[in-house]
C-alpha cells in the first residue's frame, strides 16, 4: 500500500466519521415528527428516530464515497499512470460490507416489525356491533365515529346519545377508539399530530385506538384524493381538551343538535346508502 | 437545416402558441359572479349585504342545460360572490328544485347562521326533515350550513320556497362553499357532474 493510498483512506475515514457523528447527534437530540401529542405519535417518533440514527452513517458513507471518488481520486495528467490497486478477489472488504449490511437490515426489519405490531392495538376492520352505551369503566375507550363525505368530516359520539358534530373534540389522557367510515367515495382520515391515518371506506368500519397526551388545537385532513374539494377537505379546529372542557363542549353540542337529533339514523358502524334516492 | 428539422421546429412553435393561448385564456377567464348589493341598514354597526340565488333542477341553457345549479339574478349558473369582512351577509335563495334527500341527515340542521336559524317563506326554522332537502348551502370552514327545503313534486311550475338567513362575514380570505345533497341527477349516487364543478353546486366566497 502506497503512502498516498494510506493517506487517502485515513482522510476518507475521518470525513465519514465526522459527518456520521455530527448528523447522528443532531438526529438524536432534535425533534422528530410526528412529535409527542399521543402515545402513538411518540412511539412513531421513537421508531423514526432510531431508523434515522442507524441509516445516517450509511448515508454518510455513500456520500463520502461518491465525493472521494469524484474529487479525491483524481489523477492530474502530469502524474502519469498510477496503479489503482486491486479490489477484485480481495475478500476482506467484501465480507465486511456484506455482513454489515445484513446485520443492519435484518435487525432493523425485526425492530420495525415488532414496533408496528405493538403499535396499533385494535386497529383494523371492526367486528363489534354498534350501540349507544356508557363505557363500563373509565378505562374503556371513548368511541368516536368519523364520518367522511364529500367534503367534510363529521363526528358522532355514541356515548353521548349519538350526537353529531362537524368539529372533532376529544379529551386528553383518555383512550379514544376512532371508527372511521365514509358515505360516498374513499376518503382517508389523517390526524397527523396523533399519528393516526385511517382509510374511510364506504360500508366499512375502520378502527384505530389512540390516547392523546397533549392538549391543543390540531389539523385534520383528508389524505385520499376524493373529488373537487379534496384539497380543502381539512379543518384546523380539531381539539384535544381537558375532560371537564370536553364535558362542557359535548353538552353544548347536544343542545345545538336538539332540532336534528330525531332525524339522525340509529348509531351504526356503517351507513347503507339508499340508492333509489340518489342520482335519479 | 433539413426538412425534418424545419417541420419539427414549426410544430413546436405551433404547439407553444396553442398552449400559450389556452393558458392566457384560462388565466384571464373570470367566471360570472353573483351581484352583491349593500343594504341601507346596519346591524350593530355592521353593514348588511344581500346575496340572492335561485336554485333550479335544470339550467335550461349553456354548456350543461340538464344540470342542477345555483343561478345568479341574470339566470346564469354562478357560485362566486364577494363580501366585505365583518359585514352581515344576508343570503336569499329562491329554491325551486324538488327534494332528493340528504345522504347525511345531520345536514338537515341549520347551524352557524345568526341565531342558528333560517326563515322559509318568512317562517323561522332551525331544521328540516333531511328527506325533504333539495340542496344545502354550506361553508365548511365557517361551520355555516343551511338545508334548503324542496318544493313538492306536484307543485306548479315556478313554485318556490324562499329561504333566507344571515351570517357574519369572516376575516379576509377565500372560503369554499357547496351543497351536501347528492343532487346531480343521472350520475353515480348523485355525486357527479354539477356536484364536482365550480359554478353549479360548489363555489367560492371571497371576503375582502
Amino acid at each position: 500500500m502506497t503512502e498516498r493510498r494510506r493517506r487517502y483512506i485515513r482522510m476518507y475515514a475521518l470525513v465519514w466519521f465526522v459527518l456520521a457523528v455530527a448528523g447522528d447527534i443532531g438526529l438524536a437530540l432534535g425533534p422528530t415528527p410526528p412529535f409527542q401529542a399521543s402515545d402513538l405519535a411518540s412511539s412513531q417518533s421513537t421508531v423514526i428516530k432510531i431508523l434515522a440514527v442507524i441509516a445516517w452513517p450509511v448515508f454518510s458513507a455513500v456520500v463520502a464515497t461518491i465525493a472521494f471518488t469524484l474529487f479525491g481520486n483524481r489523477v492530474a495528467p502530469h502524474e502519469g499512470d498510477i496503479d489503482p490497486g486491486k479490489l477484485r478477489g480481495d475478500s476482506r472488504p467484501q465480507i465486511a460490507w456484506i455482513s454489515a449490511s445484513i446485520v443492519i437490515v435484518l435487525s432493523l426489519a425485526v425492530y420495525g416489525t415488532v414496533a408496528l405490531a405493538s403499535d396499533q392495538p385494535g386497529a383494523g376492520i371492526s367486528t363489534t356491533s354498534a350501540s349507544l352505551r356508557q363505557p363500563a369503566s373509565p378505562s374503556d375507550p371513548l368511541e368516536v365515529q368519523v364520518i367522511a363525505q364529500q367534503w367534510w368530516f363529521t363526528y358522532r359520539y355514541p356515548t353521548y346519545g349519538g350526537v353529531e358534530t362537524p368539529q372533532l373534540v376529544i379529551p386528553v389522557g383518555q383512550k379514544i377508539q376512532f371508527h372511521v367510515t365514509s358515505l360516498d367515495v374513499v376518503h382517508s382520515f389523517w390526524f397527523y399530530a396523533l399519528g393516526v391515518k385511517a382509510d374511510a371506506v364506504p360500508l366499512n368500519d375502520n378502527v384505530f385506538t389512540v390516547t392523546p397526551t397533549q392538549t391543543g388545537t390540531y389539523r385534520v385532513q383528508c389524505s385520499e384524493l376524493c373529488g373537487l374539494w379534496h384539497g380543502n377537505m381539512n379543518a384546523d379546529d380539531a381539539m384535544v381538551v381537558s375532560s371537564s372542557d370536553f364535558a362542557a363542549w359535548i353538552q353544548q353540542q347536544q343542545a345545538m343538535d336538539a332540532p336534528i337529533l330525531k332525524y339522525l339514523p340509529a348509531y351504526s358502524h356503517t351507513y347503507e346508502p339508499n340508492p333509489p334516492a340518489y342520482g335519479t | 437545416m433539413g426538412l425534418r428539422a424545419s417541420i419539427a421546429a414549426v410544430s413546436i412553435v405551433i404547439a407553444g402558441v396553442v398552449v400559450g393561448f389556452f393558458v392566457t385564456q384560462y388565466m384571464g377567464h373570470t367566471p360570472p359572479t353573483v351581484t352583491v348589493s349593500t343594504s341601507a341598514n346596519t346591524v350593530e354597526g355592521r353593514p348588511v349585504v344581500d346575496v340572492t340565488f335561485t336554485t333550479v333542477a335544470a339550467v335550461g341553457s349553456g354548456l350543461h342545460p340538464n344540470w342542477v345549479a345555483y343561478l345568479n339574478s341574470d339566470g346564469n349558473p354562478s357560485t362566486y360572490f364577494h363580501v366585505p369582512a365583518g359585514s352581515v351577509v344576508r343570503i336569499t335563495i329562491d329554491q325551486q328544485d324538488g327534494a332528493s334527500g340528504l345522504r347525511n341527515p345531520y345536514f338537515g340542521l341549520v347551524r352557524g347562521t345568526v341565531g342558528n336559524e333560517m326563515t322559509v317563506n318568512h317562517k323561522v326554522m332551525t331544521s328540516i326533515n333531511p328527506d325533504d332537502a333539495a340542496h344545502t348551502f354550506t361553508i365548511p370552514d365557517l361551520g355555516v350550513s343551511v338545508p334548503l327545503l324542496g318544493v313538492a313534486d306536484n307543485a306548479p311550475a315556478g313554485a318556490q320556497n324562499v329561504v333566507q338567513f344571515e351570517f357574519i362575514a369572516p376575516p379576509q380570505g377565500t372560503y369554499r362553499w357547496q351543497c351536501f345533497v347528492p343532487c346531480a341527477a343521472g350520475t353515480l349516487y348523485g355525486n357527479g357532474g354539477p356536484m364536482q364543478t365550480l359554478g353549479y353546486m360548489a363555489g367560492e366566497m371571497t371576503v375582502s
